[in-house]
């Protein structure tokens, strides 16, 4: 039988989905071409049931793969409905979604239908269609595919703007559990490619008038969270290794929703892990703009989040010694370490010391969360928090309220289970 | 209390902050269409002059700075009552402090300015994603009703971005449009109460779109709440994926 368009891209939507990545950021571009440009900022043009962004047309080339990784939901023994598009197909979609301000630019990735080569070729075809033929200029994110000969994929950074390799996983050992086919380092060696010709491409554009660009964006990454037992802290450091070694612009982290049925994965029923995905943003946000380090957030005795505080909250109140903060007085890298103070907040603050004193009142003004932040500064010598500045003190007054539930009159009697 | 009236433009507000300067210092200054009598109030109607008005561009940029004419600007396009108000009131501590008032966030005479400046410029980058063109004959058309008075500053963007399509930009609530013809655009009074003349392949599209929409979102993390933070109700009547006429929707 044959598929209408429309089935297609629902089957390679659904299929696209649990790779998080949807940023259309990190580049401005004006229109050179015929269409598209794309702004540094990012666009985000709308948002799906589930409140995440779309900005990029997320979709793969086909779902028909070879490869049986336990913990995709395209693996080749699952007994789905598969498609594939052509790349013509593929170029067409974008360009009129695009003009219709639908969306941002293209996700392409795909399963690996006959070998990587091929499938890299199929990519390539289509970015050549849409840079080419088309004359598009808007976002253009592929996936570099694993084990793809580097040839090819220096072709295609030459015509993507920002490219991905997907770990999934952060040890060598829930790699061989769930992925056994894929190893660590071809994994890796794509990524050093990447990092290689973007250095290469800085380089050559500072020195040479006309040059290829190389993803001018940058490469991201992605790991699953909740399918293995890793602890956050393996997470952390690997993804703090990510940021050095191969200087990746995001690393993103997707909490594990159960398609498959395994004897290494959780059950079908388990519930994605969102709080946890979410503390593992906030902390990698802290690595990447506040100046913190892996092992300061946690450590071998404690080596998870709390799911009640945030990662900076709990650093804190590890090193409350260090507080309460004058907020007119400490320098801004300490100003970004106080609770409720972020970036925006501590230019602010940085930018109205030089012409003014800063009150109490002001930091409201300035929209810090006072009921979390007022525990840890002071304003022109006052303290403003609790008696007491024990870390249990804090967290008494901070701690979440509990969800509420509705009593029944009638206790239902409980069946014994034996 | 002396209120000086004004005929919505940008130079008419201008040259209200002239005159308060040059002839009698305002109480408050308003637009004439949205003034609501006051019994104690004396209205006077100050006449535009463009003259005068570049004058007091040419000031606030000179004398104050780039960022603070942005903010007056952004802020004169927002839909908040007062803020004329606030805008003179802004200008008066401007020209006693010069460029340090951009750095005085929280003062009780800079924070409404600022604020309702971040909040139309918030505005205008939510709408460089929240709109939607749809194929009318030759040319692409997109219905928006924003909060503030932003069609101006999305200009731009899309006259790069599709710039070799023609488009208009139609501001439903107030009434105006942004309309490209491929080589330049103006803005002009528009009104359009007609029905559009959709064409199949423009209906092929929005279903795919709509597909798309439905099928990329994750069924276990399906949070609604978090999504309306995102796209606020009022803003969905325009956007194609919200619409409720495909019988197949999953939600």
């Amino acid at each position: 039988m044959k598929q209408s368009i429309l089935d297609k891209l629902q089957i390679l939507a659904d299929a696209a989905k649990y790779d998080v990545s949807c940023a259309s950021s990190g580049l401005d571009k004006r229109n050179t071409g015929n269409i598209g440009n794309s702004s540094a900022a990012g666009i985000c043009h709308t948002w799906s049931y589930d409140g995440r962004c779309i900005s990029l047309l997320k979709i793969l080339m086909t779902n028909r793969c070879i490869y049986d990784c336990a913990y995709c939901i395209s693996r080749a023994s699952n007994d789905i409905s598969r498609a594939s598009f052509e790349p013509e197909e593929i170029a067409e979609l974008t360009i009129e979604f695009y003009r219709r301000n639908y969306i941002e630019g293209l996700f392409l990735s795909s399963a690996i239908e006959v070998n990587p080569n091929h499938t890299m070729e199929k990519i390539i075809k289509t970015l050549h269609i849409l840079r080419v033929d088309y004359q598009f200029t808007g976002y253009i994110h592929i996936k570099a595919i694993p084990g793809a000969d580097p040839q090819l994929v220096k072709k295609a950074g030459e015509l993507t703007d920002r490219m991905s390799v997907n770990i999934e996983l952060p040890t060598k050992q829930s790699l061989k559990l769930l992925a056994p086919q894929k190893s660590i380092n071809s994994l890796f060696s794509p990524m050093q490619q990447i990092k290689e010709g973007i250095k290469q491409y800085r380089y050559d554009s500072r020195h040479i008038k006309k040059v290829k660009s190389f993803v001018p964006a940058g490469q991201s990454t992605q790991m699953i969270i909740g399918a293995t037992p890793d602890s956050d802290l393996s997470i952390l450091h690997m993804t703090e290794k990510l940021y050095q070694r191969f200087k990746l612009k995001r690393v993103y982290f997707s909490a594990y929703v159960p398609v498959n049925k395994g004897t290494h994965l959780p059950a079908l029923s388990t519930a994605p892990p969102l709080l946890r995905e979410h503390r593992l943003y906030q902390a990698d946000w802290l690595l990447r703009f506040y100046g913190f380090n892996a092992d300061e957030l946690l450590n071998f005795n404690q080596p998870n989040f709390d799911l009640d505080f945030d990662p900076k909250m709990m650093w804190a109140l590890k090193n409350i010694e260090q507080f309460p903060m004058e907020i007119n007085k400490v320098p801004y890298k300490e100003l970004l370490r106080i609770p409720g103070i972020g970036v925006r907040s501590a230019q602010r603050i940085m930018k109205q010391r030089q012409v003014s004193m800063i009150c109490y009142e002001d930091l409201k003004k300035m929209r810090i969360p006072l009921k979390r932040t007022r525990f840890f500064v002071t304003c022109n010598g006052r303290y403003y928090g609790e008696k007491s500045m024990e870390p249990n003190v804090i967290k008494k007054y901070l701690k979440p309220d509990p969800s509420y539930e509705q009593l029944t009159l009638y206790t239902i009697p409980q069946r014994a289970t034996t | 209390m002396l209120v000086y009236l004004y005929d919505t433009t940008f130079d008419g507000l201008l040259t209200c902050v002239y005159v308060h300067y040059y002839r009698k210092r305002a109480d408050k200054i308003y637009p004439f269409q949205n003034y609501q009598n006051h019994i104690l109030d004396e209205a006077v109607p100050v006449k535009t002059s463009k003259e005068k008005a570049d004058k007091v561009h040419r000031a606030i940029q000179k004398q104050i700075s780039r960022l603070a004419l942005k903010h007056v600007y952004h802020c004169y396009l927002s839909n908040h009552y007062e803020k004329d108000t606030y805008i003179l009131k802004f200008l008066e501590l401007g020209f006693k402090l010069r460029s340090k008032v951009d750095k005085l966030h929280t003062h009780p005479m800079v924070h409404p300015v600022v604020t309702l400046a971040n909040r139309v410029s918030f505005e205008v980058h939510r709408f460089l994603g929240l709109l939607r063109f749809q194929e009318v004959g030759q040319g692409l058309y997109a219905k928006i009703s924003p909060d503030h008075d932003i069609s101006l500053l999305l200009a731009e963007h899309f006259v790069d971005r599709i710039k070799n399509e023609k488009f208009i930009i139609h501001d439903n609530i107030r009434n105006k449009a942004v309309i490209y013809n491929g080589k330049s655009w103006v803005i002009s009074d528009f009104n359009f109460p007609g029905t559009l003349p959709i064409s199949e392949k423009e209906l092929l599209f929005q279903q795919l779109w709509k597909g798309y929409f439905d099928h990329i979102a994750i069924q276990e993390r399906v949070n609604k709440k978090l999504q309306a933070q995102f796209v606020p109700y009022r803003y969905r009547q325009n956007l194609t994926e919200f619409k409720k006429r495909y019988p197949n929707a999953r939600h």
